[in-house]
Order: C-alpha cells, then sequence, then structure tokens
C-alpha cells in the first residue's frame, strides 16, 4: 500500500508542477525552463526553516512557496523588461547555476542532499493522511489556475497572446501580467517542492536538474496545452505508464530504455498525430460559457 | 478652447527617411479632424508616435498639457489616448464580446492585487462594463455577433468591432487609422454616425482616411500632410479644392 501511496503522492505533485507550468508556458505563453529550480527552491526553503531553524512545517512551507514566488519575481523583472525572449537565456541561466548552488553550500547539504527533514505529519500517522492532503492541495492548485484563466485576469492573458501590441494600446499593462503570470506559476511549484521536502524528507539537488522541465513539457504538450485538465492528464499518464510497464516483469536491462522509448515516442506520437494534446483547449477563450447571451437587466 | 492633443515640433526619421518633419498639430475637444494626404505621407507615422509605438527624434506631445514623451504606450492610453489600426489587430482568440471586456481604459480584471483583496468591487465595475459593451456592440450594429469570434466575421464588421473597441476605450482622444477602408454599405453610415456622437460627447478625434468623401461628410476640418510635413490645414472642402494639394495627392 506504501507504494500506491508514494506513487499517487508523486503524481499529485507532477499535477502541480505541470498545470503551473502550464499557466506558464500556455496561458502566458511565457518560454522558461527554470521549472525545476522553483520546485527547488520552494523544497530547500522549506526544509531548512524548519530543520534548521525551528520554523513549523506548515509555516515553512508556505515560506517556501513564497521565495519561490520572490526568486521567480526578481528573475523575471530584469528579463522581461529587455525582451520576451530574454526570459528562456535568463531561465536557462537561473536554472542550471542555481543548481550549482545547491551542490556546493553547505547549508543545502551540499551534493550529498539534505537529509533529517522534519515530518509534515507526527510520526505514526497514517500515510494515507498526506497522501489525501496532497491530493486535495493538487486539486485546488488546478481550480486556483482554472478560476485565473477563466476570469478576467485569463481575458487579458488571452487578449496579450494575441497581439501584445494592441493590447499596450488599450492602456494594458502586458508587463505586469507576465510577471504576475510567471509569479503565480513559480510559487506554486515552490509549493509542490515544500510538499515534496517534508514527505520524502530528502533532497538530493540532481532530482531538480534541467531534464525535468523537458518531462514537465512532454506532460503539458501530451495533455494539453492551455487546457485545465490537459497537465493533470498528461501528469498522471506520464508518471503512471513508466510504473505500469515495471509490473512487466521484464529484465532491467531492458526496462530503463523502455520508459525512456515511452517518453520520447509520445512526444513525437503526438506531435505528428494530435499536436492539441489529449485535452484540447477551445480556440475561442472561455466559448463554453453562456456569457455571451447576457442582456443587462433582462 | 484649450487642446486636447497638442504636438510640437515633431520630428522622426529613418535610416534618412523623414516621415515627420517639423509637425505643429492641435486637436480640440469635440471636434473631428481629418488626416489627408498620398500613400507615404507620414500620417500612420504620426500615429505611431503619439500612441508611443515609435519614439520621435525630437518634439513635444502634450495630452491635456501632460508630456507623453517618458511614457510607456500603455501608460499614454491610461491617460486616455485611444487608437484603432489599419491592420485591425483584433484579438482573434476572443469573442466579440470579449475584445471589447478587455478594453476598459482601466480594466479591474488586469491587478491581481485588485482581484485578491476587492473582488466585489471588481465584480461590479466587471457588470458595468459588460452593460456598457453590449450597449456599444448595439450602437454599432454588433449585437447579433457578440458571441462569435472575430475571424467568424465579415470584414466591414471587424472594422466595427475595432471602433466599438476603441469606443469601449473611453478616451479623451481618439486616433483612427483608415477606419472605412474595404467598409460598404451599412457600417459605412454607421461609423459616421458613432464618431459623430463621440465627438459630440467631448472626445477630440482624428481620421487618417483615404476615402475623401467619408473626410468630406464626417471632419470639421482637415489637415493635409506630404513628406512628414503639415502643409495646410482648413475647412475640408478648401484642401480638396486646392489643385496644388490635389496634384500632391495624385503626383500628376
Amino acid at each position: 500500500m506504501d507504494y500506491v501511496y508514494t506513487l499517487i503522492i508523486i503524481i499529485g505533485l507532477y499535477v502541480v508542477l505541470s498545470s503551473s507550468f502550464n499557466l506558464i508556458i500556455g496561458y502566458g505563453g511565457l518560454i522558461s525552463i527554470a521549472h525545476p529550480i522553483f520546485y527547488a527552491i520552494g523544497a530547500y526553503g522549506s526544509a531548512v526553516l524548519a530543520r534548521d531553524h525551528g520554523v513549523p512545517v506548515p509555516v515553512a512551507m508556505a515560506a517556501g512557496a513564497l521565495i519561490a514566488l520572490v526568486a521567480s519575481v526578481l528573475l523575471a523583472l530584469p528579463s522581461l523588461r529587455i525582451s520576451g525572449d530574454y526570459l528562456l537565456i535568463a531561465s536557462i541561466g537561473f536554472q542550471l547555476g542555481l543548481i550549482e548552488v545547491f551542490k556546493n553550500v553547505s547549508w543545502s547539504g551540499g551534493a550529498g542532499g539534505l537529509t533529517n527533514i522534519p515530518p509534515a505529519l507526527p510520526s505514526g500517522t497514517d500515510r494515507g493522511v498526506y497522501t489525501a492532503i496532497v491530493v486535495v492541495l493538487a486539486g485546488l492548485s488546478v481550480l486556483l489556475i482554472r478560476t485565473i484563466a477563466h476570469g478576467p485576469y485569463g481575458r487579458a492573458m488571452a487578449a496579450m497572446r494575441d497581439d501584445e501590441l494592441a493590447f499596450s494600446a488599450l492602456g494594458r499593462n502586458a508587463m505586469a501580467i507576465k510577471v504576475g503570470i510567471f509569479a503565480i506559476g513559480s510559487g506554486l511549484a515552490g509549493f509542490a517542492g515544500a510538499l515534496y521536502a517534508h514527505h520524502f524528507r530528502y533532497l538530493a539537488p540532481e532530482q531538480f536538474e534541467i531534464l525535468l522541465s523537458a518531462a514537465l513539457l512532454t506532460m503539458v504538450v501530451v495533455g494539453g496545452l492551455r487546457s485545465t485538465w490537459g497537465p493533470v492528464v498528461g501528469a498522471i499518464m506520464l508518471e503512471a505508464l513508466p510504473q505500469a510497464i515495471t509490473f512487466l516483469n521484464l529484465p532491467a536491462s531492458l526496462l530503463g530504455p523502455l520508459q525512456g522509448l515511452l517518453f520520447t515516442g509520445l512526444v513525437l506520437v503526438f506531435m505528428f498525430v494530435r499536436p492539441q494534446g489529449l485535452v484540447p483547449a477551445g480556440t475561442v477563450w472561455n466559448a463554453t460559457r453562456k456569457e455571451a447571451d447576457y442582456v443587462p437587466g433582462a | 478652447m484649450s487642446p486636447v492633443l497638442e504636438i510640437r515640433d515633431l520630428n522622426k526619421s529613418f535610416d534618412g527617411i523623414v516621415v515627420a518633419d517639423g509637425i505643429d498639430l492641435t486637436l480640440e475637444a469635440g471636434r473631428v479632424v481629418g488626416l489627408i494626404g498620398p500613400n507615404g505621407a507620414g500620417k500612420t507615422s504620426l500615429f505611431n508616435l503619439v500612441s508611443g509605438v515609435v519614439q520621435p527624434d525630437s518634439g513635444a506631445i502634450l495630452l491635456d498639457g501632460q508630456p507623453l514623451a517618458r511614457l510607456k504606450i500603455h501608460e499614454r492610453a491610461r491617460r486616455g489616448l485611444s487608437r484603432t489600426w489599419q491592420n485591425l489587430r483584433l484579438f482573434p482568440s476572443l469573442t466579440v464580446l470579449d475584445n471589447l471586456l478587455v478594453a476598459p481604459r482601466d480594466y479591474a480584471g488586469e491587478s491581481l492585487l485588485r482581484l485578491v483583496l476587492s473582488p466585489g468591487r471588481v465584480r461590479r465595475e466587471s457588470e458595468a462594463d459588460r452593460a456598457r459593451a453590449h450597449d456599444i456592440l448595439a450602437r454599432t450594429g454588433l449585437a447579433g455577433v457578440a458571441g462569435k469570434s472575430v475571424d467568424e466575421l465579415t470584414f466591414g464588421q471587424q472594422k466595427l468591432v475595432g471602433v466599438a473597441r476603441a469606443l469601449m476605450n473611453d478616451a479623451r482622444c481618439l486616433l483612427l487609422d483608415e477606419p472605412m477602408a474595404g467598409v460598404e454599405g451599412q457600417a459605412y453610415q454607421t461609423i459616421q454616425a458613432v464618431v459623430r456622437e463621440l465627438a459630440a460627447s467631448g472626445v477630440a478625434v482624428c481620421v487618417v482616411e483615404h476615402n475623401v468623401a467619408f473626410i468630406r461628410d464626417l471632419c470639421d476640418e482637415g489637415v493635409f500632410m506630404f513628406a512628414g510635413k503639415v502643409l495646410s490645414r482648413g475647412p475640408v472642402h478648401d484642401l480638396i479644392a486646392d489643385p496644388r494639394l490635389t496634384e500632391l495627392y495624385f503626383g500628376t
């Protein structure tokens, strides 16, 4: 049963990560590969605060998410001021540079990793409890992103993606919206990191390498860019499938390559056959709602 | 009457090609000024300079007496400067209604802080915006297509959406870039009526248009531009009757 709980927790965290990545690259149209490092910032931030500074775990978790959010604003503000493309370059530098910091400073445990992280729940608590907490919080994250994307802010995001110049000429501050999207997305990634840290209680820098953003991108693209449920389906599928084939009783020498093939194969198949993903987003913003039928006073 | 928009000695050249050569121009509240001149005269460039898309080499632009030079595009729009585009630049992934709903000069929904701290106020403002958008759609004859994507509309309807979106912006000064190009029939009458109404409500309007009949019917005054210069300003029929300007316009 522990195995299933762990799998569900991992999937829940990936749901948060892929959905928040979808907010940034899908809804925001921002190109960044630094999502894993904000996941790491939340994880390390929360773990160090709780372990070395006596901060209660729930407070440390919120602080971890907040640190990731602030760090993302510090990255996005100067990058986006230059141009949207510059964010990609800056995010690569930020991702690669900061992971080296985590590998080399003493407070993060260095390359050996950070151990003895305080657990979120008292020891002896049934694992099902934390699993349920993660599932609920993942659901709330998806709901938060959905609310943003389908409300007035989402309308502005859609218009901005369509035509930034016309958008600005109406008085809309595209820069502020981009920074806002990046901050929310990165803050959620940080929150996922904090949830991870206090459950597995061990962090190593290589868990947050740049390759993780390739996996997240796969989840978003295969699931469906700019759709609420796309990244959720993508995360479940791409986390569960590689686990499922371990039950095929194949020799270990085959299993690794087979899982790799599955990932890359899926991306290729989807690019050709179904570029809109498993759960395609509509082409018109909020078209499913009957808002247009609203007549004032009627 | 004090001018809403004041342009003083505005200069701009791109790699030696002069698009604004010492332009002086004022726009007053309640008046519609038509900008005419041949292609390449610098009419659209002037709109780009005023709206902040392009930075001038020198000169001053004032809106209600306040200099705009240091302000970004969106900040100028916030002060009350609005424009339309020759190539429309509508938002194709939004419905006609949503193209308008995203356009109020002060859009409560673009601030995360306001969405979180005063959701009730945002909701009330959104409802007011929605009522205003439906009113504008009715006035521009677009009520029937409110829920359609702008891609599904005829070109004339798309032009109307561009004008309607500018109306929604509730500007002090409106720059219309070729609102009539490709428009016929009912839309023609509608745009005329709407612009007139707008001016009557105290907005300063400037229209770039090749349709001379439209300019003559609509504008209180015409400004003739050629090679980045303002050559003449006066009643439209005088400009049209001036053989010197006609020659420049048609290049004969």
